[in-house]
């Protein structure tokens, strides 16, 4: 055998090795992908990023946030939902994941994704949306709103996010659990929504704690009650509507991460060790205070559960709420 | 006062520091590229810049996500002017007497007082902001669905001075735009109008592609479709400035632009897009040859370029003030403010005293930063009208491609895009003006939105109209200019329109 041609059986065998090595190598060996299907500044963007710089850092490769916008976050999950499980092109979904499909078959669409197109991987933060009243309004307590609201059925109103939003769901809960009527004022987003209460413009709103603690330290908004299964720790005087009587007054603004249906059981434990890890990180956990936003992390079965019980009661919620008809 | 002043010199002191000023500049920077290439505008920049800035401090971030926002401002004028294409939604109107003027050989001229009429519109609104700000943002909290509503009423009226032809035509493009503005979800119900099945259309048509489509595609595909073609234009160097005559009749404008904008401005929602088409309107009305409006008249220039120059620092007052997210691009800039710990609210001005007046302080030096900037990139833009068609018009058509595209990240902008430059080209072909359009598509989701959440508010009743006293007085406003123009119908004068008519049946053919 010519040297020549020795060199190049050598060279071949090692390529063939590298080869065959590479394909064992364990996931991930290139950068993977994060999709957040809301803009920047948004809480899937804000929450998306610290994570995706913790879990860079246990991957050792690149963790990258893609914002793929459109549609009330419809035209970024279905993105997600249909691409290759390989554990490279990941979610950061709110709780609107488990209300848009169930709008979709209110309305006879086809739909845009379905719940079961995901493998949950964990979920990161929970924040308990709290009602607020602007503080010119004669509500003391959740007790007199709701009294009042008996009393004049479909007189108070409120803002929200969008119709079947999450701040629309978070009053519906509220309103079945108390048999009570509001009227629905929606706005684009939750920023005018917010305008709209400060502007004296709509009676109340539900609304992520963060955001309105500025408004009740100055004085401007009233906190009344929390819909989470504790409560605020910012707002330790404001009750709960569970406290109150009212369980069903569930709702939280979580954020998750997903997977694709069909990626490999080991991709999937290797990004719940990576999300475990970055929850820890210290960098992420003070990002996570300066928005004031509680870390609450839940992984495997533990969420799987929490997301079927919050998408059961927002599928529940939608259905209630049914079609909407506009006088 | 002295307080004030007091506190400014503060803010300049952290203003001027290398290290802020180098971010002053770089947003000021990033801000007039965005502005230049199609399709991109300064909420996209700034959304896709915002992560870029969590590694610096709060006063850092925000003085360069802010110098992006006004910077943005300033570049929209240039391929405006120069190309017909509108760089940002609120350089449209610019497009129309900029691009005029750029035939005629005056793109320096029309340039020049674009920056100038920003220069001084972004100086004075920003003293406006700085010793108004906390006032005006509890008024402009005041403006909610209802008067909201009223206002864009008015703004529709604006439409009867967009265009100097056809008044049926001008009425019928605008009714198009307005239809156009219905595709998307709708906002009370969540029910899908007009997608056929299409995810990305839920969301509505987007005011970009069509304005690109409309004036940069439709302008090319013209161009292509002569037999011979035009002239390349070669701007002489002692042409680039504007002549005394021009600056007489730019100052007006400016002024009342930097007004109008400010106001508008401050309106939480996003009205600032319409302050350039009112201020436009006004300038016409106003104007003692509101024919020359749409041949290269300067104050069609210099009135919008002014107005949403000053709507930018208008849209800061409620969130500084109070920490309301008064548009899409506050939101954006007070989401960045609390990824920094720096928590938004009415208590901003007392709690962060040193961010607050930095921030001020770097809106007077990034505007000084803009017109430097700007003013020699004059001549370097007016030279890119040398270079020949064949060359410069496919480069164009790759940016628009490009700056479209990345906005949302969708080929179905990129594809409404080029429908709409197929779209436009026929129009004008058939001599209509597309400039209604591009109002209407703006204009239909925010009045439909506004009526419908003031009829939610009343549990249907109309009443509210004019039961609230802001909506009240700007419906009565918009009653007395529709009473007006009736009057040369009474007394059967003739308006500059009828004058225009005549003198062009007069010519033959413009």
């Amino acid at each position: 055998m010519k040297p020549a041609r020795l060199a190049s059986l050598v060279v071949l065998a090692l390529v063939l090795a590298a080869v065959a090595a590479g394909a064992q190598e364990p996931y991930p060996t290139r950068p993977i992908t994060v999709v957040a299907p809301f803009p920047p500044g948004g809480v899937a963007d804000l929450t998306a990023r610290p994570v995706a710089a913790a879990m860079e850092k246990v991957l050792k490769n690149p963790v990258g946030v893609v914002n793929k916008t459109g549609a009330a976050g419809a035209v970024g999950m279905q993105f997600v939902a249909t691409s290759k499980p390989d554990g490279y092109t990941l979610l950061l979904a709110l709780s609107s994941i488990s209300i848009i499909p169930e709008a979709d078959k209110l309305f006879g669409r086809p739909p845009a994704f379905t719940v079961d197109q995901f493998a949950p991987i964990a979920l990161i933060s929970a924040d308990p949306t709290v009602l607020v009243v602007p503080a010119d309004k004669p509500w003391k307590t959740a007790k007199d709103f709701v009294e009042d609201a008996k009393r004049r059925p479909g007189q108070i109103s409120f803002s929200s996010s969008g119709v079947y939003g999450t701040l629309h769901m978070a009053m519906e809960l509220l309103s079945h659990a108390a048999g009570v009527k509001f009227r629905h004022v929606p706005y684009a987003g939750a920023g005018p929504a917010l305008t709209a209460i400060l502007g004296g413009h709509v009676d109340a709103l539900a609304s992520g704690p963060a955001v309105v603690l500025p408004h009740i330290k100055s004085g401007k908004l009233r906190p009344l009650a929390g819909w989470g299964d504790r409560r605020v720790a910012a707002l330790p005087e404001v009750p709960t509507f569970k406290e109150l009587g009212y369980p069903d007054a569930e709702f939280y603004i979580w954020a998750g991460l997903f997977a694709p249906k069909g990626t490999p059981e080991p991709v999937l434990a290797r990004l719940r060790d990576a999300v475990r890890a970055a929850v820890a990180d210290p960098d992420f956990k003070a990002g996570m205070d300066k928005l004031q936003t509680p870390v609450a992390f839940k992984q495997g079965a533990e969420f799987q559960q929490f997301f079927d019980a919050d998408a059961r009661r927002l599928a529940d919620g939608v259905r209630k709420v049914g079609k909407i008809e506009t006088k | 006062m002295l307080e004030t002043l007091q506190n400014l010199a503060v803010g300049f002191s952290i203003a001027l520091s290398p290290s802020v000023l180098l971010y002053a500049f770089a947003g000021c920077v990033v801000g007039t590229l965005v502005g230049v290439l199609p399709g991109i505008g300064p909420l996209a920049g700034i959304s896709l810049l915002l992560p870029a800035t969590f590694g610096l401090d709060a006063t850092r971030a925000i003085v360069m996500l802010a110098g992006i926002y006004y910077g943005a401002m300033y570049g929209g004028s240039t391929t405006s002017i120069l190309m017909r294409i509108p760089g940002e939604a609120a350089s449209v109107m610019t497009c129309i007497d900029g691009y005029a003027m750029a035939r005629k050989g005056r793109a320096g001229a029309a340039l020049a007082i674009a920056a100038v009429g920003s220069y001084v519109a972004g100086t004075v609104s920003v003293v406006a902001l700085m010793f108004l700000a906390p006032p005006l943002a509890a008024f402009a909290l005041r403006f909610g669905p209802p008067e909201y509503f009223a206002l864009l009423l008015l703004g529709l009226l604006v439409l009867a001075y967009m265009s100097g032809g056809s008044m049926l035509k001008a009425l019928a493009m605008a009714a198009l735009g307005l239809l156009l503005g219905m595709i998307g979800i709708d906002q009370m119900t969540g029910y899908f109008r007009f997608a056929y099945g299409v995810v990305e259309l839920g969301d509505g048509i987007g005011v970009v592609p069509v304005a690109v489509g409309l004036f940069g595609l439709a302008e090319i595909l013209a161009t292509a479709g002569q037999a011979t073609p035009p002239d390349v234009i070669k701007p002489k160097l002692r042409e680039l400035l504007p002549s005394r005559r021009e600056w007489k009749e730019s100052a007006g404008p400016i002024g009342r632009g930097t007004v109008l904008g400010f106001v508008i401005g401050i309106i939480p929602g996003s009205a600032h897009i319409i302050s350039s088409f009112v201020s436009y309107a006004l300038e016409r009305k106003l104007s003692k040859r509101p024919e020359e409006f749409g041949h290269g008249a300067v104050a069609g220039v210099a009135g919008p370029e002014s107005a949403n120059n000053s709507a930018t620092s208008g849209a800061f007052v409620p969130m500084l003030a109070l920490g309301v997210p008064s548009g899409p691009i506050p939101a954006v800039m007070l989401a960045a403010m609390m990824v920094h710990g720096v928590s938004p609210g009415p208590l901003l001005i007392k709690n962060q005293p040193e961010l607050f007046w930095s921030f001020i302080a770097s809106m007077y030096v990034g505007n000084v930063v803009l017109l430097i900037l700007n003013l020699p990139l004059v001549g370097l833009f007016v030279n890119l009208l040398r270079v020949p068609y064949p060359i410069l018009y496919p480069s164009i058509l790759v940016f628009c491609v490009l700056g479209v595209y990345a906005v949302n990240g969708s080929v179905v902008d990129v594809w409404i895009m080029l429908a709409m430059g197929a779209l436009g080209y026929v129009l004008r072909k058939l001599g209509f003006e597309t400039a209604p359009v591009v109002l209407g598509l703006i204009l239909a989701p925010m009045i439909e939105m506004a009526m419908r959440q003031s009829l939610a508010m009343s549990d249907g009743h109309y009443a509210i109209f004019v039961t609230r006293p802001i909506a009240a007085t700007l419906l009565a406003v918009g009653l007395l200019l529709v009473l007006l123009s009736l009057k040369s119908l009474v007394t059967r004068s003739l308006d500059w329109r009828a004058r225009l008519a005549l003198a062009e049946k007069g010519e033959g053919h413009p």
